[in-house]
């Protein structure tokens, strides 16, 4: 049977409207990854990867920017990930029928949904006024309390979707709860977790304000976590403040950089959550 | 419509019934979901070593009444029952009641099939781990063991490592099983265990449902009544909460004493 004229044309219209929101959307960010990259060409050499940030006039790289965000983001995720698969875990296990339960997850959107220049102060107050000096430590802990809600939430969400009837296996089975939750559910959400994980580490990659009151930046060498520890975000809001055009290419170098990452891995995380949901 | 000689069909259900012994005694069982009766005042002995099958339209408390047996309804704090359910001399409604000394000696099979995300070895296994200290070739034993009682062992022995999720829906099926039965309880709860599964899958179920009923009392939930025809011994038919009628499977499919069974059997509603 043929499909009605008006059907087809709805279709037709519907579809190009889908098409044109997903070039616009797609627009912006060729664009965004264009720019970056033009601008930032003459310093995407491997002397980008291998040298320190290099005072005005001089040459040189991000090394210790790149070196300083990597341990600042490993901290992050190495604080933040535990505790945020816990309290999760609790959400949407233990604490279901809790009250508890409902202000922790109150707490949990507020924390979610707090500027992270807030946070930024916090640790600032906390953490840096109290210890009288910048700290890469300070920093990671300050990426960790924006990874932290992200995780919970998206751990909570990922075992939610793991169907009632699975912990209704394991308790038939006669297992208690923790080990239906560590050997059954957190399996069977595996890769929605790690996804959550990825897209935590995704958005705090490129957190610069909670650094500008943390680590601050350090145009050295230093692999101490208790020193000021340069990071990408903070390197690139300072050099692209400069007057200096080296500064300048070295800062849009680094925003290539970030974003790509970033991208990189939004669309590692795609694929492995498709390859998680076929299985 | 046969009409024939209820009264007498009532004394030889009630005496067959009886000569079986009873595995599972429920005793004045009531069941809450909140406020909500879904059980009202259920009585009846099931069976040991046969096959019973709870039928009934929607919502009338037959799955309610596996998922009491074994308390797998505590999960949930709105739910609740009162009464007894005696197993081996001990009621297992009691507070004190070990939950796992039940679920193993109860074990359950669900509607959907519910294979974890691990290999098929570590899912038949995944009990037998927690229970007992067993040596690698005494698990490996088991394992076989209970694949080769839910009929899946020719089936799998050469990809035991291969994940779960890879086999078919009746070969899932047969996989949970194989992991309730490895475990060695004594008494199986399948909850519409063939409802989603094709024709050739159901048939192979319900074989081997036949060959299990010499060492486990098994009790089915079923919505087919060709099923419960098929492979029960006793039936017991519930309607609103209530046990209209329980009996041989036979009697109550060929000779209802009741109308609502009649009624229902013969598809009146349902």
């Amino acid at each position: 049977m043929a499909v009605p004229a008006r059907r087809r044309a709805a279709d037709v219209v519907a579809f190009a409207f889908a098409s044109l929101a997903t070039a616009f959307g797609l627009f912006w960010l060729a664009w965004i990854l264009w720019t970056t990259l033009a601008q930032g060409a003459a310093a995407l050499t491997p002397s980008l990867f291998t040298q320190m940030t290099p005072p005005p006039g001089a040459s040189g790289g991000l090394l210790n920017a790149f070196y300083g965000s990597a341990v600042m983001i490993l901290l992050a995720v190495l604080i933040g990930t535990p505790i945020g698969i816990a309290a999760g875990t609790y959400l949407a296990e233990h604490g279901r029928y809790s009250r508890l339960a409902v202000i922790v997850s109150f707490i949990n959107d507020i924390l979610l949904s707090a500027p992270s220049i807030v946070i930024g102060l916090f640790i600032y107050e906390v953490m840096v006024r109290s210890m009288g000096h910048f700290s890469g430590l300070a920093g990671g802990i300050a990426l960790a309390m924006i990874l932290l809600p992200i995780v919970v939430r998206t751990t909570e969400e990922s075992l939610r979707l793991v169907p009632d009837q699975m912990r209704e296996a394991g308790f038939a089975l006669g297992m208690p709860r923790w080990r239906v939750t560590s050997r059954i559910i957190y399996r069977a959400a595996q890769s929605a977790i790690v996804t959550g994980v990825l897209l935590a580490v995704a958005r705090i990659a490129g957190e610069t304000a909670p650094l500008l009151f943390t680590a601050l930046n350090n145009q050295f060498w230093s692999a101490s976590l208790n020193e000021p520890l340069a990071n990408v975000p903070v390197v690139i809001f300072q050099y692209a403040m400069s007057p200096y055009d080296e500064w300048h290419t070295l800062a849009w170098a680094g925003a290539f950089v970030l974003t790509a990452f970033v991208l990189v891995l939004n669309v590692g995380v795609r694929i492995l959550a498709r390859r998680g949901g076929n299985k | 419509m046969n009409e024939t000689a209820p009264a007498i069909r009532i004394e030889t259900v009630g005496q067959d019934t009886v000569a079986r012994d009873v595995k599972i005694d429920i005793r004045d069982l009531n069941f809450y979901y909140g406020k909500a009766p879904a059980l009202k005042s259920v009585s009846f002995g099931v069976p040991s070593n046969a096959v019973t099958s709870i039928i009934g339209p929607s919502g009338c408390g037959k799955s309610t009444l596996l998922r009491t047996i074994n308390r797998i309804f505590e999960l949930y704090p709105e739910q609740r029952a009162t009464g007894e359910i005696i197993i081996d001399g001990a009621n297992v409604l009691d507070r004190g009641y070990s939950l796992s000394g039940l679920r193993r000696l109860v074990g359950m099979v669900f509607q959907k099939p519910t294979p974890f995300a691990s290999s098929i070895r570590s899912n038949v296994g995944f009990a037998l781990n927690y229970y007992d200290r067993l040596s690698k070739s005494e698990l490996n034993d088991r394992i076989e063991d209970a694949l080769r009682q839910a009929a899946l062992w020719d089936e799998v022995k050469d990809k035991l490592s291969h994940s779960a999720l890879s086999l078919s829906g009746g070969q899932q099926q047969r996989l949970c099983i194989a992991r309730a039965i490895a475990v060695r309880p004594e008494v199986l709860l399948l909850d519409e265990a063939t409802s989603a599964l094709d024709p050739i899958s159901t048939a192979k179920i319900e074989e081997l449902i036949d060959e299990l009923r010499e060492r486990f009392t098994i009790v089915v939930v079923t919505h087919n009544m060709q099923q419960a025809a098929r492979i029960s011994q006793s039936t017991a038919f519930f309607h609103l909460g209530e046990l209209i009628e329980f009996g041989n499977t036979s009697d109550v499919f060929t000779n209802p004493r009741e109308q609502r069974t009649r009624d229902y059997i013969t598809g009146r509603y349902g």
